[in-house]
């Protein structure tokens, strides 16, 4: 099936976020299809997370609509909560428990019991210690892992409800470039039938890994599209010369 | 109910792995039960002061004991409020009172663990000091000592959901020395009586001292035992549902 004949699974429309005169998100509309990975692009602030935050029910929106799986953020929370597996932009680990005490803890919040019993709810998390090479260090208090090991861990815990929709807020922020690589590789491996948005301050990370790219500058979404779009929009070729261009043609 | 048990469960591993966990909640209650046994000892007879005998002591420490529960739920509220781990389960679909009961769970647990030990401590000091203790009075105060333990842990729960992980301990310090002192946990408050006796009154600790005391020693006249009880069991229902009120405001506040 072609990208275009799928279904939107998330759909914002004039979508918004004020702080008192503020505006952090302003007015913005767009879809991510079913399987589609799409990488929020901006510099700090431009309210990528605040974003973020109303898709995963954090903040509720000050205008505007956004659904998820044809779900209201604002009406029914609860399911829309249950679609989205998020990885915050700070590694949000219990420090204190295991990598497989943390995954056990969000399989028994994400898994209903009622289909997933006890054994296979021990499988899920083998399942996903596999998935994530996280088994050589499950016995590991979190707090003792690298900063790349906590990231991975921080998305395999969003990963084990098995989420339609995945968030992933600056997944590689603050890593080096080879645990950068090797997490780009574990989002890659997620990606399949899976809609996500990855936000990210890194051009190439959006080049590598995102299906649709869209410019955030000042709240708003200054232009979307694939790469290959964007470059015949702006005459420019690759993600670093079209941000440039967009970020100053905006400030002009 | 099941994220509850879940929420609860992780609660308890972060509490076990927390080595000033267990020297605040069983060693220093222990210690200071085991020190006030030998100031007893040093205290002549003919002093006629009974504050530090194990019959009145135990049900003190017991209470003394349940402030760093409250301590030790402030430090864990607070400082799971302060990282982004509790943004990502706000961020599930647990409810709001998964979160509330998965912190009073497992602190009410640690209070009931706190009150065996002091008892099992005191039943040592008794036969070492040859004081007698009344097995019953030992067994019930475990239970009639949770009102306490709730109304000490939603203090705890109040004091990390307002302040931050550094500023919550100290508030927790000053109530744990307001609420020994004025609980009449080290000095026989009804024995001083005057406006000391009167401002101890005003407040809820010495009422738990009261009923641990009364249950240890089986007297359980509506005057000392049964207006203390009702005192303690309303203000720590007053105080849990101002705690869950004021954890659920906070929550909706750090989103």
């Amino acid at each position: 099936m072609e990208m275009n004949q799928k279904k939107d699974m998330i759909r914002l429309d004039n979508l918004s976020k004020h702080y008192g005169t503020k505006k952090a998100v302003d007015g913005i509309s767009l879809t991510v299809k079913e399987g589609e990975m799409l990488a929020l692009l901006g510099v700090n602030g431009a309210g990528k997370s605040t974003t973020i935050k109303m898709l995963s029910c954090l903040t509720k929106p000050s205008g505007g609509t956004a659904k998820v799986d044809g779900h209201d953020i604002s009406k029914e929370q609860t399911l829309v909560k249950e679609l989205v597996g998020v990885s915050t932009q700070d590694t949000a680990i219990a420090r204190n428990l295991t990598v497989e005490e943390n995954l056990n803890f969000m399989a028994g919040i994400y898994l209903d019991p009622k289909q997933y019993d006890k054994k296979k709810r021990r499988e899920r998390v083998e399942e996903v210690l596999q998935d994530f090479k996280l088994d050589e260090v499950r016995k590991m208090k979190s707090s003792k892992l690298s900063g790349g090991w906590q990231r991975r861990l921080s998305i395999a815990m969003a990963m084990i409800g098995n989420p339609k929709v995945i968030l992933l807020d600056e997944p590689t922020l603050g890593l080096d470039v080879l645990a950068r690589r090797e997490l780009w590789r574990e989002i890659e491996k997620i990606k399949k039938n899976r809609t996500i948005i990855l936000t990210t301050h890194y051009m190439e990370e959006a080049q590598e890994l995102a299906d649709k790219i869209a410019i955030m500058i000042s709240g708003k979404i200054v232009m979307t599209g694939t790469l290959e779009e964007l470059e015949e929009k702006t005459g420019q070729k690759g993600l670093e010369n079209i941000f440039v261009s967009v970020a100053e043609g905006d400030r002009a | 109910m099941n994220r509850t048990i879940q929420f609860a469960k992780r609660n308890i591993i972060e509490l076990s792995r927390d080595a000033l966990g267990y020297i605040f909640c069983i060693a220093f209650p222990i210690l200071m039960l085991i020190v006030m046994s030998v100031v007893n000892e040093s205290i002549p007879k003919e002093a006629g002061m009974i504050i530090f005998r194990i019959d009145y002591l135990s049900g003190a420490i017991i209470v003394f004991g349940q402030t760093f529960v409250m301590l030790f739920t402030a430090i864990l509220v607070a400082t799971d409020r302060s990282t982004s781990f509790l943004m990502r389960l706000f961020s599930s679909p647990m409810k709001s009172s998964d979160f509330t009961n998965g912190y009073i769970i497992p602190m009410i647990l640690v209070g009931i663990i706190q009150a065996i030990v002091t008892v099992i401590a005191s039943c040592v000091v008794s036969a070492i000091t040859g004081t007698e203790l009344k097995v019953a009075g030992l067994l019930l105060v475990i239970l009639l000592s949770i009102p306490s333990a709730v109304m000490f842990l939603s203090i705890g729960l109040i004091a990390g959901s307002l302040f931050n992980e550094k500023s919550a301990p100290g508030v927790c310090s000053v109530i744990i020395s307001v609420g020994s002192f004025l609980g009449g946990v080290f000095f026989d408050a009804e024995g001083v009586g005057g406006p000391m006796l009167k401002i101890c009154k005003c407040m809820p600790f010495l009422y738990c001292t009261k009923v641990a005391r009364c249950t240890i020693q089986m007297d359980f006249a509506w005057d000392n035992f049964g207006k203390s009880l009702l005192i303690v069991s309303l203000t720590a229902l007053g105080l849990l549902c101002l705690a869950i009120l004021t954890f659920r405001s906070r929550m909706k506040a750090d989103q």
